[in-house]
């Protein structure tokens, strides 16, 4: 052996096997300990100490779990009997009390002739994981959705505690026969979007309950796992907007109702005008006659004709209005309609100085609409914004109409450079029969369009600027649209059936 | 009749019942102006001062509420009497009229079709 620079003796040079025999079991991340068959500890770590306190001359038991019998079901004991290394979760108590989690491993130590002198019992504290997977658990389970992870073929391989309360089990069967009763794979399915892009996408559904009423569910898909042939799993988390969807109906409904009521009043208003017109006229040919005042008698009668005329155009709209039709859906290319209201209104509305334009966003997919009432919808509109750019006092009038699609919301926009709408009539324009156009209309216009747009489950709304213009906005819903075609071809088949 | 230069002011936005009030009222030996919305009445009413309104309520631009308000909410103007003729039969428009408490109720209320002997009673009990 060389001496060192002090002169001193170096220690002996150690073995491999000495090495490990020395260091490993100190150096090892985790508790180690040795037991043997009356599971006295007979040896541990310092990391194990640390942990679990003073160890010497204790049972296994003591120590772990500071229980004073030993624990059913032991692994240690069963490695004992039949030498097979072994996993086990248990539950402990560390010195200072703390409840703790971990997985030990055991190993049987035998000696040559097979006999399990020993057994070697490798600790790993897994507490923090284990917290994190209950937290986990626990938001999986209790979110108010249902949650369900499916594979490549739709089958569902894990659910949710709300999901199994409300389905049953699920596991095992398939997505569209929980949610919809289905027999086979939804059209539109998000989760086969999620399979083929790996993005997360987001659908409304109509699904059928247990019950076979119809429920909606917003489904909410992303990727989970990634494999060789890309997505593995998808998570589908469904949120049941249903009762959303009732209030939903209702509202319209009542505000369908409302609208009646407001017509008849409309109505009565309309009337009494023309009555009131009527009247007129009737008094200047009654006193025309009395004065024998030919110019007075031909005013009045002029007074009563052109009450006349309004009267029958006000029942020939009035009964367009109120014939409930149906919408009949057929797809309709939204700019082709714009196009062709604009070949048709562009020159006259030139010769009266007013500039129509169309600009559509391209590749807006066709979409189920009524292609004789849209288009009335879009001529109201755009006659009103005519009307309302010819007011202008400084001339160069312009109408432009739009058509717009963002994430399933296809909007027309009818706007115009004209007088605008005073603030104080806006809310009367949809509910009423409101004219500002003296005789010249009927003030049925939009009450109509209204009435066809809410008929296509959209909305219509409208901004304007006193002085400076107005726009309309048509808002249609591709998922209504499509589901109101879908119940109008059920009801076609029901009626041939 | 003797209300010799008595002025009424028709406001209306429909001609033919401007046209009307217009007969009936110089029929009757009265001097008509004629409105055709609220702010036009109201410039004529500050210019002309008529001896009583026929006022409208359903007008673009400006309606005869906001006139109705503007007008007997002014010192000067607010004494001249306002006749509201209309063809809105809501009877919410006269509750919102009479019940609001920045201004005082009008003199007269008349729905469309008026009954013409009324009306003219009512404005020579007003103005003679």
């Amino acid at each position: 052996m060389a001496a060192n620079e002090h002169g001193t003796r170096a220690p002996p040079r150690e073995t491999l096997d000495e090495l490990l025999q020395r260091e490993l079991f100190e150096r090892l991340p985790f508790s180690l300990t040795v037991i043997d068959p009356e599971l006295n500890v007979v040896r541990a770590n310092s990391h194990f100490e640390a942990y679990f306190g003073d160890w010497r001359g204790r049972k296994c038991y003591q120590v772990y779990r500071d229980r004073r019998d030993v624990c059913s079901a032991c692994p240690a004991l069963l490695t004992f009997r039949d030498g097979h290394a072994r996993v086990a979760d248990e539950t402990g108590r560390e010195r200072d009390g703390r409840i703790s989690h971990y997985v030990t491993h055991l190993a049987p130590l035998a000696d040559r002739a097979g006999n399990v002198r020993y057994v070697v019992q490798m600790t790993r504290d897994v507490t923090e994981t284990s917290r994190f997977q209950r937290e986990h658990d626990i938001l999986f389970d209790r979110v108010p959705c249902y949650i369900t992870v499916i594979n490549r073929n739709f089958r569902i391989i894990r659910t949710n505690e709300k999901f199994r309360d409300t389905f049953g089990r699920g596991r095992g069967g398939f997505c569209y026969q929980y949610y919809k009763r289905r027999a086979e794979p939804c059209e539109r399915c998000p989760a086969a979007l999620t399979f083929a892009d790996g993005a997360e996408h987001v659908a409304e559904m109509v699904g059928v309950t247990t019950g076979g009423d119809e429920a909606w569910y917003v489904v909410t898909t992303a990727p989970l796992s990634r494999g060789r042939r890309g997505v593995e799993h998808v998570i589908e988390i469904a949120a049941d907007v249903t009762d959303v969807k009732k209030l939903e109906n209702e509202k319209l409904e009542a505000e369908r109702l409302a609208a009646v009521g407001q017509t008849v009043a409309g109505l009565a208003h309309t009337i009494k005008n023309l009555l009131m017109g009527l009247e007129g006229g009737m008094y200047m040919v009654d006193t025309g006659l009395k004065r024998d005042d030919r110019g007075r008698i031909s005013r009045g009668w002029d007074v009563l004709q052109r009450n006349f005329d309004k009267t029958t155009m006000l029942v020939r709209e009035f009964l367009s209005f109120a014939k409930g039709r149906v919408p009949e859906l057929t797809p309709v290319d939204p700019a082709r309609v714009l196009r062709d209201i604009h070949d048709f209104y562009a020159d006259t509305a030139r010769e009266q100085g007013v500039e129509l334009t169309v600009d559509a966003d391209p590749g807006i997919e066709p979409l189920p609409l009524d292609p004789d009432g849209i288009e009335a919808c879009l001529t109201n509109l755009l006659s009103n914004g005519i009307d309302a750019a010819l007011l202008r006092e400084r001339g160069g009038g312009k109408v432009v109409m739009r058509a717009r699609e963002q994430d399933g919301e296809v909007s027309f926009e009818v706007e115009d450079n004209g007088v605008g709408i005073a603030p104080e009539i806006k809310h009367k324009i949809f509910t009423t029969f409101f004219t500002t156009k003296g005789g010249g209309g009927t003030g049925l216009g939009l009450l109509t369009t209204r009435k066809i747009v809410q008929e296509h489950g959209g909305e219509i709304e409208m901004e304007s600027t006193p002085g400076e213009g107005s726009t309309f906005r048509i808002t249609l819903y591709r998922s209504r649209l499509n589901k109101l075609a879908r119940e109008e071809v059920r009801d076609r088949d029901g009626r041939k059936g | 009749m003797g209300n010799g230069n008595k002025t009424i002011l028709v406001v209306d936005d429909e001609q033919d019942i401007v046209d009307y009030l217009r007969s009936l009222f110089e029929d009757n030996g009265y001097e008509v102006l004629v409105a055709w919305d609220g702010a036009e009445a109201e410039r004529l009413t500050r210019e002309r001062r008529p001896d009583l309104i026929t006022l409208d309520i359903t007008m673009p631009k400006e309606s005869g509420v906001k006139a109705y308000k503007d007008l007997k909410r002014d010192p000067e103007l607010g004494a001249i009497p306002i006749l509201i003729v209309t063809g809105y039969g809501d009877p919410q428009l006269e509750t919102f009229i009479s019940t609001r408490r920045t201004a005082p109720p009008p003199e007269g209320y008349f729905e469309k079709p008026i009954d013409r002997d009324e009306l003219l009673a009512k404005v020579s009990e007003l103005i003679g």
